[in-house]
């Protein structure tokens, strides 16, 4: 692992221009913040701010074309992006990148996309608003094996550039960097430390992690909370690993047929509907149930070997039914 | 990589059989003129087994799983039997002969030939359900014709009961009458007036599996299951209780399905997809996960 000490950010990200589709969190003019693709001689400071949505997008598309059928025969519509930077993501995105990795480690529409990607991670160095990374050991560091490079601020405005991949490597040569000494990585660590000591209690978290796996939790409980759930499908779309997806036809112009797939939600009630209208999922307990399991389950924990949920609290700002994680977890805590 | 798009098929013939109900004989087709062949996993047509699925894509409306009631041979010919449902059977019983539509597969987990080919079986259907069956008794009953022509074979016995809600509800009729002539059939109707039909009773499988369980001259050892969950799970239920292990109890379940490869995420039961880890899953594995 190579260290390096950056007086002057705005070098490394023209660098990266060169040979990279550059993209940034910035503030929109709604006051959120977003992924953006912007140009050279737009680059903007980076920002700590958690993104409203994920950078899910860029690897698994909200919506894409799989196929054409011209009449005759059947042909793959294989994505061909430019090679892109995602500069400056925060590692609960990135753990949820690599979670997604391994989901979608044979589909070449994900993998297509994700090879032509270089991830540059940001250290958080304080808790965001509903963040309990730390909790699902998803930060707030950003760790070894989730992006190619890795950014921490140092104090006097200064920056740690760690070196994770060849990718990574090669990202940055041809640029003039300091070898930075190890009392940077000391300082990264003590910050990083007493970050982690600034998050909330999260017992409750633990405990209702820890209760949803004891099969305890009845499924009058599931209904109960679900009575809450619009099926509007806000947690599911902001969610980082959730990766459901529908497939409709589409004719096109010239009388061609595409296939699209596109982002679907386990909460919406015809989600396992089926033709014969036989629904296995039809009380929307069971879903609710269903997802908090994808999302804690300790089945999943053992495919993944990590739970599904990087604690990046989406779920609890969009919630309109007031059900995002931490609600959910403080319900199935206090349930006897 | 997975390889997500369908080769191409041709629509060869189609036969009426029960309630809005056809078989279908379809042809896989050589790479057309202009067609660029995929760099990723072929389809592998020439390894199906009995019980697993593939995709069909009719143009203009989509994509739905359907069983296989003869595995393509090398010319690539195979046959499916369809139930009109959906807006994807709906499309096809809308096509002509000769029409082009989309195949990709094999796919799933089929029932476990290996572990089960000496024991003695017994098999409960209901309605649509007998159709992923309809493969490996054919093939079993080939093995036993063809193993007692070489004397080399002990009996294996088999024996099918067949649900159905009345009689115009009664699929594979051609394939039942084949089989009469080699393997018991006890065939049940809920609605069922006439009471004089050979073999059938009125009620559910339930009804009759006793009787059909005495008939073999040894318990059997295996039993396979596919129709409405609801029927599985009730003679599952039973004979356990008669003493057949759970991991000796077959289901084959269905659930919507897009991908068919463990990414769409629509066929899950808890942590498992019925695409990817079945459609045919122990009684063990699944009795705790079914409601």
């Amino acid at each position: 692992m190579k260290t390096y000490l950056i007086d002057n950010l705005p070098i490394l990200q023209h660098h990266l221009t060169l040979n990279y589709q550059f993209h940034q969190i910035v503030k929109n003019h709604d006051g959120q913040f977003h992924w953006q693709h912007i140009n050279s001689e737009e680059i903007n400071p980076l920002v700590h701010d958690k993104p409203q949505s994920s950078a899910k997008s860029y690897f698994f598309a909200d919506q894409e074309n799989v196929l054409i059928f011209n009449g005759e025969y059947f042909q793959e519509t294989l994505p061909t992006p430019k090679p892109f930077v995602l500069f400056g993501m925060q590692s609960c995105d990135l753990t949820a990148i690599h979670y997604q990795d391994q989901f979608f480690k044979d589909d070449p529409y994900y993998q297509g996309r994700r090879q032509q990607s270089l991830l540059v991670g940001l250290d958080c160095i304080a808790p965001c608003d509903n963040g309990f990374c730390k909790t699902v050991n998803a930060g707030p560091g950003v760790s070894a094996d989730c992006a190619d490079l890795v950014l921490h601020p140092l104090k006097n405005n200064q920056w740690l550039l760690i070196e994770q991949t060849n990718k990574g490597a090669d990202a940055i040569k041809g640029l003039k960097l300091k070898k930075a000494d190890s009392n940077c990585v000391t300082e990264r660590n003590y910050t990083l430390s007493e970050c982690e000591q600034l998050f909330p209690d999260d017992n409750y978290l633990t405990q209702g992690i820890k209760k949803l796996n004891s099969g305890k939790i009845s499924d009058t409980f599931w209904q109960k909370v679900a009575i809450q759930c619009l099926g509007c499908s806000g947690c599911t779309t902001l969610c980082p690993t959730c990766s459901c997806y529908d497939t409709r036809t589409i004719k096109q112009d010239n009388n061609n047929i595409s296939q699209q797939r596109y982002w679907d939600s386990c909460l919406y009630e015809g989600f396992q509907r089926e033709a014969s209208f036989n629904n296995p999922s039809l009380e929307a307990g069971s879903r609710v149930k269903r997802f908090w399991h994808h999302k804690f389950g300790d089945d999943f924990f053992t495919d993944f070997s990590r739970y599904g949920c990087v604690g990046c609290g989406r779920c609890e700002q969009t919630c309109p039914g007031v059900i995002g994680v931490h609600s959910v977890m403080k319900h199935i805590e206090q349930e006897n | 990589m997975i390889n997500h798009i369908p080769d191409t098929i041709e629509l060869i013939d189609f036969v009426d059989d029960g309630e809005q109900a056809r078989h279908y004989h379809f042809r896989l087709l050589p790479l057309r003129e202009g067609q660029i062949k995929s760099k990723h996993l072929e389809h592998n047509w020439q390894n199906v087994q009995p019980g697993q699925f593939f995709m069909l894509y009719v143009p203009s409306v989509g994509e739905a799983p359907f069983t296989f009631t003869k595995a393509p041979n090398k010319q690539g010919e195979f046959r499916a039997f369809v139930r009109k449902m959906g807006q994807v059977t709906s499309g096809l019983f809308a096509m002509q002969r000769g029409d082009i539509l989309g195949a990709r597969g094999p796919f799933g987990r089929g029932w476990p030939i290996e572990t089960i080919q000496n024991n003695n079986i017994l098999i409960v259907a209901g309605g649509c359900g007998l159709a992923p069956l309809v493969t490996f008794i054919d093939g079993l009953i080939d093995k036993q014709v063809n193993g007692h022509q070489h004397n080399k074979l002990k009996k294996q016995q088999l024996v099918l009961v067949y649900g159905a809600r009345n009689e115009t509800a009664q699929m594979l009729n051609p394939e039942r009458d084949r089989w009469q002539q080699h393997i018991k059939i006890f065939n049940t109707l809920d609605e069922y007036e006439e009471e004089n039909i050979s073999n059938t009773f009125q009620g559910s499988p339930l009804t009759i599996i006793s009787e059909a369980l005495s008939e073999f001259t040894s318990k059997p050892r295996t039993a396979l299951l596919c129709g409405p969950e609801i029927m599985m799970k009730s003679v599952a239920n039973y004979l356990t209780e008669y003493g057949i292990a759970g991991n000796d109890i077959f289901l084959a379940l269905e659930r919507r399905m897009h991908c068919a490869v463990g990414l769409c995420g629509h066929c899950y039961i808890n942590n498992k997809y019925v695409c990817t880890g079945g459609p045919t899953f122990s009684w063990q594995e699944v009795k705790s996960l079914l409601n």
